[in-house]
Order: structure tokens, then C-alpha cells, then sequence
């Protein structure tokens, strides 16, 4: 067997024993372990993603809570049956057509990547005009600015209000089939011709031009496929959740997103993936550190808030100790493991 | 017209400064050239131009006949006009190897969809792509140093990447900005001969910017001196260092060798 026919193997087994660890949970695990593992893979989705264009392409983008928001919106009020929708929308009655479509979960999960990924294309020309701090701020009024929309197109979003009652089909096998889709794409991609492009204008964008590599085409396209699995992480998210308002999709939530991919690694698609996780996971494991303890000597209460301070230091840490993050810019993978393994063989 | 590349009465102001006044310009195919004047005279700014970082104010640029004034960067570089930049811009935390590859992106067939799904068609053009730019990097003698990162090596090694990189455009018009700028004598011989071996394989006309004037005198056909952004002299090295000019603005009144 050749190496890349044993890569391909290799990877099929690793995605047949994650599914194997999910069935087993979705089998015997508690309803808490699997909105933790939903939880997570959605992480994972949207930390992957988003690190497309903050790790790979070095664009500091600080909307991705409009995809992530557009993406919920588009699917909740697509699955939505017409009597639900009459019900949630009680102060001002929805526009037509919203008022009479109903479609299966996965046509609004599609169609809620797509219109992440049309409205990412619209903004593309105002935000690649600028670079920098000015794209951040660019990106981030984006962001506010479709938050508010949320808040004021009551007859679309039912304002402040949000959607209530969404059917729960999120389960662990579309999160994580998301998940695993989403890194083999943008795992795909960036180690292409098109990740090469993507990392020579990271590094120099002007030898990237004068090397013949069109920045805006380049920059759009992954631009684009961020903001695509990120609009279905966000129809996900909203029929994990079965609630959604707009009061989820603030800064606040890029702001988790950016935590994740800076302590993994900026420009490492493994790295997103343990920041993800050790997000996800991490912020419920730290809930003992708020209950009573009792250590024998002295008894300490149980402090409230007391898991932020402790994320905070862990944060401080990760910072300190490994600069460039978790695994800075380096990957994971077979490849990696196969030739460290060839290493030892032959010393 | 059937010029090979030819500047016509470029001026580019920057404010209240002229940086380029009526520059022109005509190279025959297969020519040396060289660009010297002292720092500040606007050499890297016609560069700029004819590499399209910058629109002249008024003036054209001719690329075989075609007018290309105020096209985009990478739309020139596909004409076949590459460039090295004065002070080395590799892409450091990308390998030798890679930095060569991504000179050949521009001319990938595949589309990025063909790319994520690995079909034959993008992975036959990958490995082509790879070991083309294998040929490149044996040929500047880099080949042993493919998988390094290309920011760890010596400087005389980046210089020759960024010549690698430039040479895999395949470009009629190769630009370079002082390309021996902190080198010792016995490298700058090497990258002198080192361009006129590359002449002797590739259709390639050489524009060029550098202070060396042992390296230019000696490498070049002929040569353009620009002070304050004017032409104040053009012609052999021979009549270059005759031109009283020259020797006043440039050497200020001492010989030249």
C-alpha cells in the first residue's frame, strides 16, 4: 500500500471510530454528555471555519456572528410549520412567502449556508477594499449591523422576541457529520495549489500579487466557504437549542470563536479543533470549581463565577507558555504521525 | 507597433514631489539593462510602474505592443513581467519548495471545488506543478534545501529563491531590484554569472536596479541614470562613465572604478 492510499485509510478508520464513540454515547451516554458532544461539533464547525480566514488567509474578520446568526434565522424560520410561525409572531404577522414555506431540516440547513454565503459575498467588496484594523472594524460593524436587523425586522425575525419552539432534529450525527465535512473541506483546500495562495498572501501580500495571485478572488473564495459552514453550524445551533433570539448572536460570540482558534493555533486546522473542544468541554468540566469542597481542614462555599476566573488564568497560561497557541501553525495528521513513525524506525 | 517593452514619457508626482519626470524607455528583447542614479531618484518607483504597483500620472507602458498602463499587479505578472523587490519578500513560514509553487498557481486549470475532492485532472497538475519547480530550484542550486522554511535561510539563498520564484513565472521581462545588495565580491560574481547563464537558457530580457557599480559596468549592455526622477544620462557603460553629468551628480566629481 502505497502513502497516500494509507493516508486515505487511515482517515477513513478515524472517522469510523469517532462515529463508533458517538454511537455509544448516543446509546448509553446522558442527555448532558450528548449536548456537550453537540455542542462541541458545532464549535468545531464554526472554530474551523473561521479560522479559514483568520488563520490561513491572516484577515482579522470580526463577524462571524452575522453568518452564524443569518444561518440560524434562515433555517429555524424555514422548518417552522405555519401554525408555529402564527404563533411565535404575535405583535406583527410574518411576510409572505416566510408565512407559508415549510421545508425538511436539511433543505434549511443548506439554504442557510447558502444565504450565509450570499450575504458574505455582498459585504466581500466593501471589507477587501480595507486590510487591517480598518477590515476589522469593517467586519465587525457587519456583524452589529445584522444584529440589529434581528432586533428590527419584526415581521422577518419577530424582533427581540426570537423564534420559540423550533423542532429539536439536531442530533449528534448532523453536527458531527458537519463537523467532519467541514474539516475535510478546508482540510482539502488549504493544502492545495489554492491553501498555498491563501498562505503566500498571508505572509506577503504584495510578493503574493507581484507572483501572479489575484488577492480578492482568493481571499473571496475563502471567505465564502467560511461563511457557508458557518451559516449551517448556525441552523444547527438554533434547532439544538430550539430557541433563538438575537441577544445569542452578539460580538460575544465571535469573541468565543476567536478565543478558540487563538489558543489552538491561528493557521492550524487541528489547532481550531482542540480549541473547540477544550472550549466546549472545558467550560462545563470547570463547573466544580463553583460547588461547595470540602478539603477536610476548612470547608470553602461554592462561589458563582468562580469557573470564568478559572478559564481566564487557563487562557493566561496557554498564552504565556505557547505563544502562537496550542499547536501554532503546525497540523496533526497521518502524514505528520507516518513520518515521525518512519523516524524511529530508522534512526 | 511590434516594441518589446517600451515606458513612454512616464511622470508620477507623490504630493508636491516629483518622483518621475518624463521617463522613457524602450528594451529589445533578449537586452540588459541597467538602472543606477542615487538614492531617492525614483529607480524602485519606475519599477513600481512597470511591475503595476503604481498608475503613472501621465505617460504609457507598452508590453509587446499592447498598452498595459494601470492593469492590476497580477494581471502584468501573467503578461510575463516578474519582479524581485529590494528588500526580500519570501513568504517565511512557507517552504523553499512551496514559494516556487505558488509562482504556478496562476496557471492552474483546475478549479477549487476539483481541488477539495482530489480528482485525477488536480492531483496529475499537483504533481506536475511540484516537480516543475523542482527544475527551477536545481537550477539556482536550491533543490537540497526544497522542504527548509524558506524565512530560516541564509540571505544569499533568499536572494536566489526570490530569483527562483520570479524565473518560474517564465517571464519574457525579468525586473530586479538590487539584486546583489549586501553581498561580497565573490557572490556578486556568482550572481552575475549566474544571470548570464540564465539568459543562455531562457528568452529572458533583464531590467535592473543596483549600487554595485563593478556588478552593473560589468553586467549590463546598457544603462539609464536617473537623478531627481530625470534622465540625466543614457548609453554603454563605457559612455556612462565618461558622462561629466554623471560623475557630478551621481560620484560626486571621483572617478567610477
Amino acid at each position: 500500500m502505497d502513502r497516500d492510499r494509507l493516508k486515505i485509510f487511515l482517515n477513513g478508520v478515524t472517522v469510523v471510530a469517532v462515529f463508533l464513540v458517538l454511537f455509544a454515547f448516543s446509546r448509553y451516554g446522558t442527555d448532558y454528555q450528548v449536548r456537550i458532544l453537540n455542542n462541541m461539533a458545532i464549535f468545531i464547525t464554526l472554530a474551523v471555519s473561521y479560522n479559514l480566514v483568520n488563520g490561513y488567509c491572516g484577515i482579522l474578520h470580526l463577524g462571524p456572528n452575522a453568518f452564524v446568526a443569518i444561518g440560524a434565522y434562515t433555517s429555524a424560520l424555514l422548518t417552522m410549520t405555519p401554525a408555529e410561525k402564527q404563533m411565535n409572531f404575535i405583535i406583527q404577522p410574518i411576510v409572505w412567502p416566510l408565512n407559508v414555506i415549510e421545508v425538511p431540516f436539511v433543505l434549511s440547513l443548506l439554504a442557510a449556508g447558502l444565504t450565509a454565503t450570499l450575504f458574505a459575498f455582498l459585504i466581500s467588496f466593501p471589507v477587501f477594499r480595507v486590510r487591517g484594523d480598518y477590515l476589522a472594524i469593517v467586519t465587525l460593524g457587519f456583524g452589529e449591523v445584522v444584529r440589529v436587523l434581528c432586533n428590527a425586522l419584526q415581521n422577518v425575525t419577530n424582533g427581540p422576541l426570537g423564534l420559540k419552539g423550533l423542532s429539536p432534529c439536531t442530533n449528534l450525527w448532523w453536527t458531527w457529520g458537519v463537523a467532519v465535512l467541514s474539516i475535510a473541506v478546508i482540510s482539502r483546500l488549504i493544502h492545495s495549489s489554492y491553501g498555498r495562495a491563501l498562505k503566500a498572501i498571508r505572509e506577503d501580500e504584495t510578493a503574493a500579487r507581484a507572483m501572479g495571485v489575484d488577492p480578492f478572488q482568493h481571499l473571496l473564495l475563502a471567505f465564502l466557504i467560511s461563511a457557508f459552514f458557518s451559516g449551517v453550524a448556525g441552523g444547527l445551533l438554533a434547532h439544538l437549542i430550539t430557541t433563538i433570539s438575537p441577544t445569542l448572536f452578539t460580538f460575544l460570540l465571535t469573541f468565543n470563536l476567536l478565543i478558540m482558534i487563538v489558543v489552538g493555533g491561528l493557521g492550524s486546522t487541528t489547532g481550531a479543533v482542540i480549541g473547540a473542544m477544550l472550549f466546549a468541554w472545558g467550560g462545563e468540566a470547570l463547573r466544580i470549581v463553583e460547588k461547595p469542597m470540602d478539603l477536610g481542614f476548612v470547608i470553602i462555599p461554592g462561589i458563582p463565577g468562580m469557573r470564568m476566573v478559572i478559564f481566564s488564568l487557563l487562557l493566561m497560561l496557554v498564552i504565556l507558555f505557547a505563544r502562537r497557541g496550542i499547536m501554532g501553525r503546525s497540523e496533526l495528521n497521518w502524514e505528520v504521525i507516518l513520518t515521525r513513525l518512519d523516524r524511529l524506525r530508522r534512526p | 507597433m511590434d516594441d518589446f517593452f517600451k515606458l513612454d514619457g512616464i511622470t508620477v508626482q507623490f504630493g508636491g514631489l516629483v518622483a518621475v519626470h518624463r521617463f522613457s524607455l524602450h528594451l529589445e528583447e533578449g537586452e540588459r539593462v541597467g538602472l543606477i542614479g542615487p538614492n531617492g531618484a525614483g529607480k524602485t518607483t519606475v519599477f513600481n510602474i512597470v511591475s503595476g504597483f503604481l498608475t503613472p500620472g501621465s505617460g504609457k507602458v507598452y508590453w509587446k505592443g499592447n498598452d498595459i498602463t494601470g492593469r492590476p499587479v497580477h494581471e502584468i505578472t501573467r503578461l510575463g513581467i516578474a519582479r524581485t523587490f529590494q528588500n526580500i519578500r519570501l513568504f517565511p513560514d512557507m517552504t523553499v519548495l512551496e514559494n516556487v509553487m505558488v509562482s504556478f498557481h496562476h496557471k492552474l486549470r483546475s478549479h477549487f471545488w476539483q481541488a477539495v475532492f482530489g480528482l485525477p485532472s488536480y492531483r496529475r497538475e499537483e504533481s506536475l506543478l511540484k516537480s516543475e519547480a523542482m527544475t527551477y530550484l536545481e537550477e539556482l542550486g536550491l533543490s537540497h534545501l526544497s522542504a527548509e522554511r524558506a524565512g530560516s535561510l541564509p540571505y544569499g539563498q533568499q536572494r536566489r529563491l526570490e530569483i527562483a520564484r520570479a524565473l518560474a513565472i517564465r517571464p519574457g521581462l525579468l525586473l530586479l531590484d538590487e539584486p546583489v545588495a549586501g553581498m561580497n565580491p565573490s557572490e556578486t560574481l556568482e550572481t552575475a554569472q549566474l544571470i548570464l547563464d540564465l539568459q543562455r537558457k531562457y528568452p529572458l530580457t533583464v531590467f535592473l536596479i543596483e549600487h554595485d557599480m563593478k556588478f552593473v559596468m560589468q553586467l549590463c549592455e546598457r544603462i539609464k541614470v536617473l537623478d531627481y526622477g530625470h534622465t540625466i544620462a543614457e548609453g554603454t557603460p563605457a559612455e556612462i562613465q565618461q558622462d561629466p553629468l554623471v560623475l557630478k551628480a551621481y560620484l560626486g566629481g571621483a572617478c567610477v572604478c
